[in-house]
């Protein structure tokens, strides 16, 4: 392999460090006009009434629109609930009451101050706990009368958005024979993307049809979702992506491009719209946050009968695209550790908060942490070792999934065990006062949602694939996806262009989430490309009057085998096939089947499988202080495994920023609700990393090829934030000698548990 | 209302003298990007913390969205456009590229700048004093090892 497994440059790079690549918030068209939303001022109230006189009234302002002037139909992805406006009632601090459209943004600033709202505060349902409480407000009365995606119900009630339940019977005479029951109950708040580019859009409307240029990481549902909400045909709507600042799953939904694209159609000019950093950090759909209960029946030689696991979590205002991962903690809990049965229950609650959405590992960071939190209580309790309770607990490769799928790999998981214990042996570690040893194990998924590309041989021999897959940073689509065309034809990485998303242009992408692009779109590509390669080689047998099976592509001459002189350049075959049949190009597409279970056990979920599974293992070492309560983590081991590696230098920029996010989660990010309102209101209060706070990694690459994927690959870019709350969690649990059930770890919360212990 | 009575400055950008007429409010970020056009120095945070707008003042890293473009007459200015020759790229600029030390690429303009301002006052810095240099430069992408890798490779310092 001579491209596959080398650290080829992103086809970015070169443009990000000069200052020229042209991020969403960089645009500007000629004639651009400037909106601005006027947000909910409080978490919960009545609208009595908005007066937008003045602000019609004031300097350089084309238009003002409420819920009133437009199609105001409550929409979204699995339930219908969220309206464009505000217009009767205010479900959180943030929520759009108001747009304004002027010749410049601070017109449109200004004219938004002087809309007159009369609002009649409520107290805010500001938790899930208030949420669930036999008396709780209705966060919305209506909530009876939404559609759903499908008609599915979701099991929807009151405040509760939707909720699984998976109970397979006999859990409860599996308690009756346990030796003892160990409970634990964690505890996990929300966290912010925190992405540098605020969200944008600029739209257009022209012969009726609207295009939105746009930093989005998953541009075919943007296009999907305006749709909906603008009620025309998906055809109507045309998304073009530019370069993305970061989304970490906040770009995947509608945000401010319903805004843009009606201010753009009412004023027949392009309206721009930039989020200021305030109203991204009170309206992001952060991470939820969540309380976990397990309870396991429990042998005294160790053995788990079963396990009974309670999560809850907090919607926000609005239910999101929530209620289709609703089932991933049946995924999360008896997978890898044999747990003989399990009963699992979600729900996802309303709460007049920002609505919570998809972060990088969604729920799998808070249900780790809480399954793993939970595998050092068991062992402390039985007075055994961690590690080795793990191990002894491990399941065997074909062991099933509560959804009733086999892991077919989980040999994987042992080898990492291994691979960790290699370079950090368990015994040696945490030793001495105030330090602490962790570790955990987790199963992740690669996404298995579609994609397709088009690859076209240039008059030149290079190659462009056509695709709407997006590079939200990770290099999946600026390195990975050329190299797969490049090793395909047998050209090199330099020699493959690759398109910006534009929906009108590529087919359908399901967007970089869940680490798919490598695996989905990569393979779409592989399929593409060998499709050009096979013309390619005809097309030059014909020329070179030879036999197909003779031919070889390599560094972009196709020769036969052995015989270096007889070759053409890729250029010449490519002019000739142009000239004569028409030029070669080439299609593939591409989703991941979903793996047998037992549909029984899946009954209403709309997410029932567990596709292209990667294993990890974690372990970090940690020290307290015991004056300050602070957390060094002194030594970070991260064993993961990718099917086969794409880019190696890529790979580590993943694993390290993933981990990045993890530490933050866990030790020094806050966000904090207050009555409903974020405490943390500016940039430096969110506490994210920074260099000084980074451990040194020690990073173990499993490579494992896997049939389906593009040379073996199967999904890296998401897994490493998952294990790292229960890591060290567990660490600093061991180091201190009390148990830490809640993140993050503030230095207070350190002290207090030194003081119990 | 404000009283924008417009203010006229001369300093130089990327060695190029300019005259401009600012507002009185003016944040030089503005003026970099709306007048000049030199947008890839980047709107973040807006409050000072997240460092993506960094430019160097007389040679010192700064924060530009909390710089007063009418206290900027009479000095140098460089943003992330003038930092190549041309077009080479510099030593620092190319070390990122080569460690992969950029992902979405939002903070890269303030994070090379803070860099460059280090590496130009001290030619040889240890991994503890890059990273001490970016106390304020946030990267949420990459974890900053690939970053400070970068940083050592461009000051000669290759990892051992
Ligand atoms: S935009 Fe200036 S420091 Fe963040
Ligand atoms: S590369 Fe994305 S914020 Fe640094």
């Amino acid at each position: 392999m001579k491209v596959v497994g080398s650290s080829v440059q992103r086809s970015d790079g070169e443009a990000k460090v000069r200052g020229d690549a042209v991020f969403g918030a960089d645009l500007a068209v000629p004639g651009m006009l400037h909106a601005r939303l006027l947000r909910a001022p409080v978490a919960a109230g009545i609208i009595r009434h908005i007066d937008t006189a003045a602000a019609k009234a004031s300097a350089g302002v084309r238009d003002v629109v409420t819920g009133a002037d437009v199609l105001n139909e409550r929409a979204g992805v699995a339930v219908f609930d969220n309206p464009l406006f505000a217009t009767d009632y205010i479900a959180y601090e943030g929520e759009p009451i108001a747009a304004v459209v002027a010749d410049t943004a601070e017109q449109a600033e200004a004219a938004i101050r002087k809309v007159e709202l009369t609002i009649d505060a409520e107290t805010p349902v500001a938790t899930p706990g208030q949420a669930l409480m036999s008396d709780a407000r209705m966060v919305h009365p209506s909530w009876a009368e939404f559609g759903t995606v499908g008609g599915i119900d979701f099991n929807r009630d009151g405040n509760i958005v939707s909720q699984i339940l998976l109970d397979p019977g006999d859990v409860d005479g599996a308690f009756k024979r346990a030796d003892r029951v160990i409970e634990g109950v964690y505890q996990t708040p929300r966290q912010y993307q925190a992405y540098l580019e605020p969200k944008m859009a600029l739209a257009t409307f022209e012969a009726g049809r609207y295009t939105i240029q746009v930093s989005h990481q998953y541009p075919f549902r943007l296009r999907d979702r305006l749709a909906q909400v603008l009620d025309v045909p998906k055809s109507a709507v045309r998304i073009v992506g530019h370069h993305i600042g970061g989304g970490f799953g906040a770009k995947l939904d509608l945000a401010l491009e319903p805004y843009a694209a009606v201010l753009a159609r009412r004023a027949r000019r392009p309206v721009m719209m930039l989020n200021n950093p305030e109203e991204e950090r009170l309206t992001a759909p952060c991470r939820e946050n969540a309380t976990v209960k397990v309870r396991s029946a429990v042998l005294n030689d160790g053995t788990i009968l079963a396990q009974d696991v309670d999560v809850v979590f907090d919607s926000g205002a609005y239910a999101n695209n929530h209620p289709a991962t609703a089932s991933i903690p049946i995924f999360m809990f008896g997978s890898i550790y044999r747990v003989g049965t399990a009963r699992i229950r979600n729900r996802m609650v309303y709460t007049n908060t920002a609505p919570t959405g998809a972060f990088r590992g969604v729920s799998g960071p808070y249900l780790v942490f809480a399954a793993e939190r939970h595998m050092d209580q068991i062992a402390n309790e039985l007075g055994r070792d961690r590690r080795e309770y793990r191990l002894a607990m491990l399941a065997e490769d074909g062991h099933k999934m509560l959804n009733g799928q086999a892991l077919e790999e989980l040999s994987i998981l042992h080898k990492a065990f291994d691979l960790v214990e290699e370079r950090a042996p368990w015994a040696e570690q945490g030793k001495g006062k105030l330090r602490g040893v962790g570790i955990a194990a987790a199963v992740w998924l690669t996404n298995p949602q579609p994609g397709q590309a088009t690859v076209k041989l240039n008059e030149d021999g290079t190659l462009t694939v056509v695709t709407a897959a997006t590079d939200s940073g990770s290099g999946a689509v600026t390195t990975g996806l050329r190299q797969i065309a490049a090793e395909c034809l047998g050209i090199s990485a330099d020699a493959v262009t690759i398109t910006m998303p534009d929906t009108d242009v590529a087919g359908f992408d399901a967007g970089s989430q869940g680490s798919r692009t490598t695996h989905v779109a990569g393979r779409a590509v592989y399929d593409a490309t060998t499709g050009v390669r096979e013309k390619v080689i005809e097309k030059a047998a014909a020329m070179l009057e030879t036999a197909k099976e003779d031919l070889v592509i390599e560094d972009g001459v196709v020769h036969v085998a052995g015989v270096p002189e007889m070759s053409l350049g890729l250029a010449d075959v490519a002019m000739a096939a142009t000239f004569s049949q028409g030029p070669i190009a080439a299609s593939g597409s591409y989703t991941t089947p979903p793996p047998p279970h037992d549909p029984s056990r899946t009954k209403g979920m709309l997410f029932s499988t567990w596709p292209t599974p990667t294993y990890h293992v974690h372990l970090a070492e940690v020290t307290v202080d015991a004056v300050t309560g602070k957390v060094t983590v002194e030594r970070y081991i991260i064993a993961q495994e990718v099917g086969r590696t794409i880019n190696p230098d890529a790979v580590k920029g993943q694993v390290l920023g993933g981990l990045a996010q993890g530490l933050g989660y866990t030790l020094w990010e806050r966000v904090d609700i207050d009555a409903g309102r974020y405490v943390q209101r500016n940039f430096e209060s969110h506490g994210l990393p920074l260099a000084c706070d980074m451990p040194e990694v020690e990073f173990v690459l499993m490579e494992n090829p896997e049939a389906a994927g593009p040379y073996g690959a199967k999904g890296a870019a998401e897994p490493s934030i998952v294990p790292v709350a229960a890591v060290i969690a567990n660490a600093v649990s061991d180091a201190i000698g009390a148990p830490i059930d809640d993140i993050p770890i503030t230095p207070e919360a350190v002290l207090d548990a030194l003081e119990r212990s | 209302m404000t009283a924008d009575q417009p203010i006229s400055v001369t300093c130089t950008v990327n060695g190029e003298t300019q005259t401009l007429e600012v507002g009185a409010g003016e944040t030089l970020l503005q003026t970099l990007r709306r007048r000049l056009w030199l947008t890839g120095t980047k709107e973040g945070c807006l409050e000072g913390e997240c460092g993506a707008c960094t430019v160097l003042i007389d040679g010192a890293p700064v924060a530009s969205c909390i710089q007063s473009a009418a206290a900027v007459d009479g000095r140098d200015i460089r943003t992330i456009e003038g930092l190549s020759d041309g077009e080479r790229l510099s030593p620092l600029q190319q070390a990122f590229l080569d460690h992969a030390a950029v992902q979405c690429g939002f903070c890269i303009p303030g994070m090379l700048m803070t860099l460059t301002a280090l590496l130009e006052q001290q030619a040889s810095p240890s991994r503890e004093e890059v990273e001490t240099a970016l106390a304020g430069n946030t990267c949420r992408c990459t974890g900053y090892q690939q970053m400070v890798d970068a940083a050592m490779t461009a000051a000669g310092r290759e990892r051992a």
